[in-house]
């Protein structure tokens, strides 16, 4: 299909402004998530795609067909761009069958009826929803909707669908069904995917590349894996993950060659490899951060490891099935563990130790990623 | 709400009496249309000609059929004017309504308000105005002209009942069609339109009650055989001083296709009425 | 894949254009247009059939305020809306709250209530024609009925009472519309709002004093607003009931412009009686439009 390009694109709704100079490079059917609290500016970015928002600046492209330039005045309407769109209440036109639901795109382009009956019949058919054809909206559950809209979408083989959070109004079972099915379906008919979502659940299980955006501002941009393992930033690092990653302020010092992370509460050795790095911070305040599962309880940690403990008290212990969450607190410290077992109890200490080769560092007043 | 009994009968009492309170006009025209002259003199007008049976006179329809015969023709030309008129209005405020709800342009708010105020100008402001345009553009004493009049000052109310109407229509569904490649008229026909039949009903309804009931456009744009039937029931008041059960003949006439659909579509014309639609 | 042509998405918005300047230009000519050319015509020195458009000013004002006749009429229109509209607001008011006291049959009684409002004034003013008629009318005969013969009052033929005549008829009228929008306001407000109120210790009257009628004021605004502006215009109904009469007792500015206008030709009198009519009402509606699209902004 088509890559898609947004070179430094800005909207405003008035005086706010949703999307600040943007600029985004999706492959040729890349699966491309907009990830981001309400009101990031991702379902902007969207329409902007779509055509159904004239940006106030900057420039989209679709291949190497450019439909949006404030620079020369053009902007090509969401009828000519040839992208699918499906939005979160799905849009389905109630008025109409679902087989006139998914012949509609095609009709208002004056297939011949033939082709129509056809295509709307293979479309069904790959989403299981051929029994349902003569069946008006209204008698549809939320899961049929969906599907419904998707093959509206996809029966016209469009250059880039769009997808506004098609997943939020299914339930919590349905929606990870579908997650899969979804995926695998773009793999099937390789049709370049942008997708909004806040939930980063969805997002890492899905995407190829995903753009994290906060404020109309693009926090970073990368893999799942990059994200998760490389966060640019201290929003990243604190909105990719759940639980949370633990955040603490420390002090860098010196100790002869050695270099030390100083919370108050703890002071842990900077493992040498990462120690030329941080020379310029010494003295300096700094963010540490470190994500639950990197937390162990030394009684569980193989022998030969263990290097730098610290007790703690077990405030909650929380069973998610497959793993127990330690909330731990010392003094103004609170951590939370991801951790298999544990053999405190509630009220009692544990010895906690930490993976010193997954610790982040972020600048204090920049909140950028030291490491 | 949990009121004493003796509350709850009052309440009753109080229901019923406002009954006989709204109903009583009509209700003595009802009867005052089916009787004789001398009837109208002999028995009150509450009493319904019932015949001797009930020691009261015997019913007529030669009131009713004297007055058809004055009216008929007035009666027609009132539906012919007022259905044309109604639909027009209805097309043209549906689309407003579209555009001012569904595409955004600049001034859009501006347009409203511009449609807003003819709502409640009142019609003395245009009269003579729209006499000589009428004069001027032969439509004076021409159905055409009430129809073009009553259309234009129709506007104003049926794009207000559109608009709220297409307030409601999820934005997602033109947005998709838009997407799905359907162009401004296409939307409107082939989305918008299909799901209107609601605020059509709501919109002609009230097109045709407020329309049938004008009075001031027809005393003022149309004479003799082109006249409307309200002034033409007008007329009949003012030149009989004692045919009351004629008169009541002819307002029963007159009266009776609103009737029909306040009991058959009462509950949109209320719609209308609650969405801001009021008389003129 | 064809694309439609860029063409074919110019022709589809031309077309929906086309029908909103249609209306654009049927409004802009018949309301906007219409009421300058109006406004021109109360400051010429038109008399009789010809038009003429020689400018005297504020001549036909002037005169206005100098002729028995119009401030009758203000007179009258200010009784409209000093009896008139807070008469029918009430009275649809308590018809509302009988309404929402769980009755049976609501939906009938509603019915009925509301029933002469959808009437035309033309069918409404014969109907009161005759009930107030003196010799054979509705009233009288009743008065008759119950042995208060003696009273028979002359109502519309006293220019004393005539006035209160019309008011009456006409809260007869309106108050079915006004129930309707009080109704409305009242089943908007929340049934867990009723409920925590009784819970409360709130019941009968204490609940619709403190809990249901302060929340009515936007229906209670909107029905004042549409009240008010009929109080100004009112016409076709007092026209066909009294004409006016008995002499000009029932005189308003509306009926009063029409007679100057097409009974007596006076072309610029009756533009300058129809040019404060609308300087009125802009009075009452601008506020209100204003206040309005100020809330829906938000």
């Amino acid at each position: 299909m088509v890559s898609v390009t947004i070179k430094n694109l800005t909207k405003k709704y008035g005086e706010t402004v949703a999307v600040k100079d943007l600029n985004l490079e999706i492959k040729d059917q890349e699966f491309f998530i907009l990830l981001g609290p309400s009101g990031c500016g991702k379902t902007t970015t969207l329409l902007c795609i779509a055509g159904l928002l004239k940006p106030d600046e900057g420039e989209v492209w679709l291949g190497n067909e450019l439909v949006s330039s404030s620079g020369r005045d053009m902007h090509v309407t969401p009828q000519k761009r040839e992208v699918a769109m499906m939005f979160q209440d799905y849009a389905i036109y109630p008025h109409m069958t679902v087989f006139k639901n998914i012949a509609f795109p095609l009709e208002v382009r004056g297939k011949d009826k033939r082709e129509i009956v056809e295509r709307v019949t293979t479309t069904a058919k790959l989403l299981g929803i051929s029994q349902l054809l003569d069946r008006k909206p209204k008698q549809l559950s939320g899961g049929q909707r969906q599907r419904v809209a998707l093959g509206r979408a996809i029966v016209r083989k469009p250059r880039v669908f769009l997808l506004d959070e098609p997943l939020a109004n299914l339930d919590a079972k349905l929606r990870v069904k579908t997650r899969t099915e979804l995926k695998e379906l773009q793999r099937k008919l390789g049709v370049t995917t942008v997708y909004v979502t806040h939930d980063q659940v969805e997002a890492m299980t899905m995407a190829d590349r995903i753009i994290v955006q906060r404020d109309g501002v693009t926090e970073q941009i990368g893999t799942p894996d990059e994200l998760y393992n490389r966060p640019a930033n201290l929003f990243v690092a604190g909105f990719i993950g759940s639980p949370e990653m633990n955040f603490t302020d420390c002090t860098l010092i010196k100790d002869g060659k050695k270099l030390w992370l100083d919370a108050k509460e703890f002071k842990i050795p900077v493992p040498a490899e990462i120690v030329p790095k941080l020379e310029s911070y010494v003295g300096e305040d700094v963010i540490m951060g470190i994500r639950p599962e990197d937390l162990y309880e030394r009684e569980f940690v193989k022998e030969g490891t263990q290097k730098n403990a610290f007790r703690m008290t077990v405030d909650i212990i929380e069973h998610v099935g497959p793993y127990l969450l330690l909330y731990l607190r010392k003094g103004r410290l609170s951590l939370v563990a991801r951790v298999k077992h544990t053999k405190a109890g509630v009220g009692q200490e544990a010895s906690i130790e930490m993976d010193l080769s997954k610790i982040h560092l972020f600048d204090k007043k920049t909140t950028k990623a030291i490491l | 709400m949990r009121f004493p009994k003796l509350g709850r009968v009052t309440l009753y009492i109080l229901l019923i009496f406002f009954i006989f309170a709204f109903l009583l006009p009509l209700w003595t025209c009802i009867t005052t249309s089916f009787k004789t002259l001398k009837g109208v003199i002999d028995t009150t007008p509450v009493e319904p000609p019932l015949g001797p049976l009930f020691r009261l006179p015997y019913p007529t329809m030669e009131p009713l059929i004297t007055a058809f015969n004055i009216m008929k023709r007035s009666l027609l030309n009132s539906f012919t004017f007022t259905v044309a008129a109604m639909i027009l209005s209805c097309l043209l405020g549906s689309i407003n309504g579209y555009i001012l709800t569904k595409i955004t342009f600049k001034g859009s708010n501006t347009v409203f308000l511009f449609f807003t105020i003819g709502i409640f100008i009142p019609y003395q402001a245009v009269l003579v105005p729209l006499v000589l345009t009428m004069s001027k553009l032969g439509l004076y004493n021409h159905l055409g002209g009430l129809i073009l009049t009553h259309t234009a000052y129709g506007i104003p109310i049926t794009t207000l009942l559109f608009r709220n109407f297409y307030g409601l229509i999820p934005n997602s569904l033109i947005m998709a069609a838009k997407t799905d490649g359907a162009g401004t008229w296409t939307i409107y026909r082939r989305i918008v339109l299909p799901l209107s039949l609601p605020p059509f009903v709501v919109a002609a309804v009230f097109q045709f009650t407020s329309i049938w009931n004008d009075f001031l456009f027809g005393v003022v744009l149309t004479r003799g055989q082109n006249q409307p039937a309200s002034v033409v029931l007008a007329n009949l008041k003012g030149t009989t001083t004692v045919m009351w059960n004629l008169l009541m003949g002819g307002t029963l006439w007159y009266a009776l296709p609103v009737l029909v659909i306040y009991l058959v579509l009462g509950k949109y014309l209320m719609r209308g009425y609650m969405a801001g639609a009021v008389k003129g | 894949m064809r694309f439609p042509s860029r063409k074919v998405f110019m022709k589809d918005w031309m077309v929906t254009s086309l029908f909103l300047l249609l209306s654009l230009v049927l409004v802009g000519y018949f309301v906007y247009v219409c009421i300058g050319w109006n406004v021109i015509v109360s400051l010429s020195d038109w008399k009789g059939l010809t038009p003429s458009y020689n400018i005297a000013g504020f001549d036909q004002y002037l005169s206005l305020f100098h002729d028995q006749v119009f401030l009758t009429s203000l007179k009258n229109n200010l009784i409209l809306i000093l009896l008139f509209v807070p008469g029918s607001l009430f009275l649809g008011l308590f018809l509302a709250i009988l309404l929402d006291l769980k009755v049976r049959g609501e939906g009938a009684f509603r019915s009925i209530y509301l029933l002469p409002f959808a009437l035309s004034f033309v069918i409404t003013a014969t109907l009161w024609a005759w009930m107030y008629n003196l010799d054979v009318g509705v009233i009288n005969t009743l008065l008759e009925k119950i042995g208060l013969g003696f009273l028979r009052p002359m109502w519309v033929a006293d220019p004393n009472i005539a006035m209160y005549c019309v008011v009456l008829a006409l809260i007869w009228q309106f108050s079915g519309y006004t129930m309707l929008i009080f109704l409305g306001g009242i089943r908007s407000i929340p049934e867990s709002q009723i409920r925590a109120a009784e819970v409360d210790g709130a019941s009968g009257f204490d609940l619709y004093r403190y809990v249901v009628i302060p929340q009515l004021k936007a229906p209670a605004l909107s029905a004042f607003i549409v009240l008010m502006v009929f109080a100004l215009k009112a016409f076709d109904f007092i026209y066909i009931l009294t004409g006016g009469g008995p002499g000009w007792s029932t005189y308003v500015l509306a009926l009063m412009m029409f007679k100057e206008t097409f009974r007596k030709n006076q072309f610029a009198y009756g533009g300058a009686i129809a040019t404060i009519l609308f300087l009125l009402a802009l009075v009452i509606v601008v506020p209100y439009l204003y206040l309005s699209f100020r809330r829906e902004k938000e």
